[in-house]
């Protein structure tokens, strides 16, 4: 009986080997996966893409895929003002703006991976799709002003907006997709076709995807590993080629000193902060937010707990943004911060009792604990919890906090004033979390958004900054730095300043003779 | 026997209606709402409206589990809400990993229980028995996401014998499978050397023994036959376990398993995702311990007769 027992479990066991093996093999052959996975370029994510449908994407993995699989009208420059991507555009009055897409043989736009040039109507097919209620896509808010779109021609689209929009241009960003397959219904979330640099392979599971790099057939694959020690360890051990970002302070400068790997760095533009509840006794006293301001010492925060691999913020925008403010900042001074407490009623026989809630990030959980600790010198003691994502997120847009601390990641344009700190935001309408009303800060938005001069647009959005900053409804934390490894044998990758994996493009694998 | 049968079918059925309708009851009411996690706060009210439309969630709660029996009953398992895959390709991607985990380490569990409990019982008391046992209470203590991080360690970054992580070939199944049978071995042989202990003293050992039977005959054959019985439940709870996805092993490995898809579900709020892999390894459960009662029944008559 035992022996039976035995034999028939081992069987099975080699038995669904044998299937699962031979159906990667049969996978491989009828897609024509010609190329072995172990030639693939390998490339380590902190968490899967979600959908590689740019209608839904909002997730950052989804949509740094999606930039690679599909082109959009619109990028961004360094200073994060909108650049032609595949169109030039031009406001031909207040509410209507002409876009033409490249025809000229030196910039013309790649044709759809399924063969179908990309044109006008594949544009407004797009775009008509976000616009289309029935679809439910999270962009549809961002272009709710558009009126209607008009082709022209098949390279030229006009948008005609129900208001005037300086910021317009930038909200095209949104990666255009076939007109004949959005009519067919096609299942983009799994099986995308775009005409980016980048062709769609295999996602054999969520965590495990296979892209093609259009101009030499090199193989990609993005492979999820959470746990950043392990991901540190597949890229020593040769089973990752590259990896970027989301590793603790101590990986950084372990990974730092390798000789077989390399690394590069480019200032970033995500902006963390401490979020208070201001319709909260406490935290909605602004002495006690300059307090809390002033007694952190980010310094210290940045180059033990952050790796150095961060810059200190001052505001939502970093100084080099076109529509970023120069400010003067919070640096760290307990005797002042003791100071404002003081001048609270607060002393050492008379502590604060503050609640923080983060999520369950061993990182973020370790950010607060050092916050608590520095806290503490300015008679704040501060009670940490932290939550699954689902639940954080949930309780900070119901207001049921008194501080937190959030990033807000690929934050492009100034609108983001509106949706963050207007009195007409507050969840569920918007991201006003903190339940900021403050009229002057409502009114100096409003004026900033009719100007229609994007020069004396960002003068406006300067100033909005400098009251902000004077009322702290946020304190504001850092800007974490983008950073790659790579393995020895990888070269021309480049890190780009939202963390994006645009460089991908350019990035080859040296042969074994030729490594270094 | 067919009664027997029958009534472990019928509660089977109970406890696994019981089991959704209590997941379906929890998921609803943790906080966070999918439709906030998928549309972001920068969506208009209408917007979030329309999609809860779409997706169903605006009907009353007895409304959407109805309509999930109903799917269940065309063996429709529904849509993911994030990736609009259907639930059945998403598992069916991640079932096999997990049977072939599942398996992998339930060979590995026999690899070293059964010699080692068999030892332990017959060299009970002397050092072979110390040292199995200090083996298992090692096994037993040291906890999964301890012991893979120490796996990985060794055979991966010292002896470089191993992938690191993640499902690219037969050697990628070695460290998980070792991590999840080495646990399991270790209860598992210490219920071998009890229960073998307490075979070896009944009568009708000593009558193999006075028939001049050799010691192999008498163990393989009289004592580890009946030994068995407790065994096999152990080994059937310890099955459901392993096909319900050993969650820490497959987060330790980055395992594409059952137990990392669940997870992953309940953090973005993926109701109907939850809802599946719960159904799924509830029914595994119910099943495996279900077979167990009815070959516990073929093995011992008394059980079905009692």
């Amino acid at each position: 009986m035992i022996k039976r027992i035995l034999w028939y479990t081992f069987s099975i066991f080699i038995f669904s080997c044998i299937v699962s093996c031979s159906e990667d093999q049969a996978d491989n052959v009828l897609s024509g996966k010609s190329q072995k996975a172990n030639d693939a370029i390998r490339f380590g994510l902190v968490s899967a893409p979600v959908t590689l449908d740019p209608l839904y994407a909002t997730d950052a993995t989804s949509s740094r895929i999606n930039r690679l699989i599909y082109q959009r009208l619109v990028e961004f420059g360094p200073d994060n003002k909108p650049i032609p991507g595949i169109a030039t555009w031009q406001q031909l009055d207040k509410q209507h703006y002409r876009f033409s897409l490249f025809s000229l043989p030196s910039m013309e736009v790649s044709p759809f991976h399924h063969g179908k040039i990309l044109t006008a109507y594949d544009v407004k097919a797009t775009y008509n799709a976000v616009l289309d209620k029935t679809t439910a896509s999270p962009h549809r808010n961002a272009l709710k002003h558009i009126e209607r779109i008009q082709v022209i021609d098949e390279h030229t689209i006009d948008f005609h907006l129900t208001r005037s929009d300086p910021l317009f241009p930038a909200f095209l960003a949104i990666g255009i997709m076939p007109e004949d397959l959005l009519k067919m219904g096609h299942p983009f979330n799994q099986k995308p076709i775009g005409s980016g640099q980048f062709k769609f392979s295999h996602w054999p599971f969520d965590g495990q995807l296979f892209l093609r790099r259009q101009t030499d057939q090199q193989l990609f694959e993005f492979l999820k590993v959470k746990n950043p020690t392990l991901r540190v360890l597949k890229l020593l051990r040769g089973e990752l080629d590259l990896i970027q970002n989301n590793l603790p302070p101590e990986h950084i400068s372990f990974l730092k000193k390798e000789s077989d790997i390399q690394f590069l760095t480019q200032s970033g533009s995500n902006y963390s902060y401490l979020g208070f509840n201001l319709q909260d006794d406490v935290t909605g006293q602004v002495q006690l937010r300059k307090a809390i301001a002033y007694a952190l010492d980010r310094d210290k925060i940045i180059q033990y707990a952050l790796g150095n691999a961060a810059k200190k913020a001052n505001g939502f925008f970093p100084s080099q943004h076109w529509a970023g403010a120069r400010l003067i900042a919070y640096d760290y001074d307990q005797i002042r911060a003791v100071a404002l407490m003081s001048e609270l009623g607060y002393s050492e026989k008379k502590r604060l009792k503050l609640t923080y809630k983060t999520s369950s990030d061993p990182f973020r959980i370790r950010i607060a604990t050092i916050i608590q600790s520095q806290l503490k010198d300015i008679f704040i003691d501060m009670d940490i919890r932290s939550y699954d994502w689902g639940t954080f997120y949930g309780d900070i847009k119901k207001g049921k906090f008194q501080l937190y601390s959030l990033t807000w990641v690929g934050i492009k344009t100034p609108d983001v004033f509106r949706n963050v700190f207007h009195s007409e935001s507050l969840p569920p309408s918007g991201a006003n979390r903190g339940r900021l009303k403050n009229h002057k800060i409502d009114q100096m938005i409003e004026r900033a958004e009719q100007e229609q001069d994007l020069t004396k647009q960002a003068g406006l959005y300067q100033l909005l900054q400098e009251e902000l900053h004077q009322i702290l409804p946020y304190v504001s934390l850092w800007y974490e730095d983008n950073i790659a490894f790579f393995r020895q044998n990888i070269q021309g990758y480049q890190v780009s300043h939202d963390g994006n994996y645009d460089g991908l493009s350019k990035v080859n694998r040296l042969s074994k003779a030729l490594e270094p | 026997m067919l009664n027997y049968i029958l009534s472990r079918i019928a509660s089977a059925c109970i406890v696994i209606f019981g089991v959704v309708l209590i997941v379906f009851m929890l998921i609803h009411m943790v906080p966070g709402d999918p439709v906030e996690v998928m549309l972001g706060e920068s969506a208009t009210a209408i917007d979030r409206e329309a999609l809860r439309h779409s997706l169903g969630l605006d009907q009353p709660l007895w409304q959407q589990f109805y309509q999930f029996l109903q799917g269940l009953s065309h063996f429709d398992l529904g849509h993911s809400l994030h990736s609009k895959q259907a639930i059945s390709e998403l598992i069916a991607a991640r079932i096999g990993p997990t049977v072939e985990l599942a398996l992998a380490s339930l060979l590995v569990a026999f690899l070293i229980a059964f010699p080692l409990g068999i030892l332990a019982a017959l060299k009970k008391d002397r050092l072979g028995d110390a040292a199995a046992m200090s083996f298992s209470l090692l096994g037993v203590s040291i906890p999964n996401f301890l012991m893979g991080p120490l796996l990985i360690l060794l055979f991966s970054v010292l002896l470089g014998w191993f992938p690191v992580s993640g499902k690219s070939g037969l050697d990628s199944l070695v460290l998980p499978a070792l991590t999840l049978g080495t646990a399991l071995a270790a209860v598992l042989s210490r219920m071998i050397r009890a229960s073998l202990l307490e075979v070896l003293n009944e009568d009708y050992i000593r009558t193999a023994k006075a028939k001049g039977l050799s010691r192999v005959r008498i163990i393989g054959l009289h004592a580890l036959r009946n030994a068995m019985l407790p065994v096999i439940t152990l080994i059937g709870l310890q099955i459901g376990a392993l096909l319900a996805g050993a969650v820490i092993t497959e987060i330790v490995f980055s395992w594409p398993g059952l137990g990392q898809l669940t997870i992953e579900s309940i953090q973005k709020r993926d109701y109907p995702v939850v809802q599946a892999c719960i159904l799924l390894i509830s029914t595994t459960y119910v099943v495996v311990n279900t077979l167990t009662d009815i070959v516990y029944g073929l093995l011992d008559p008394r059980i079905r007769l009692g």
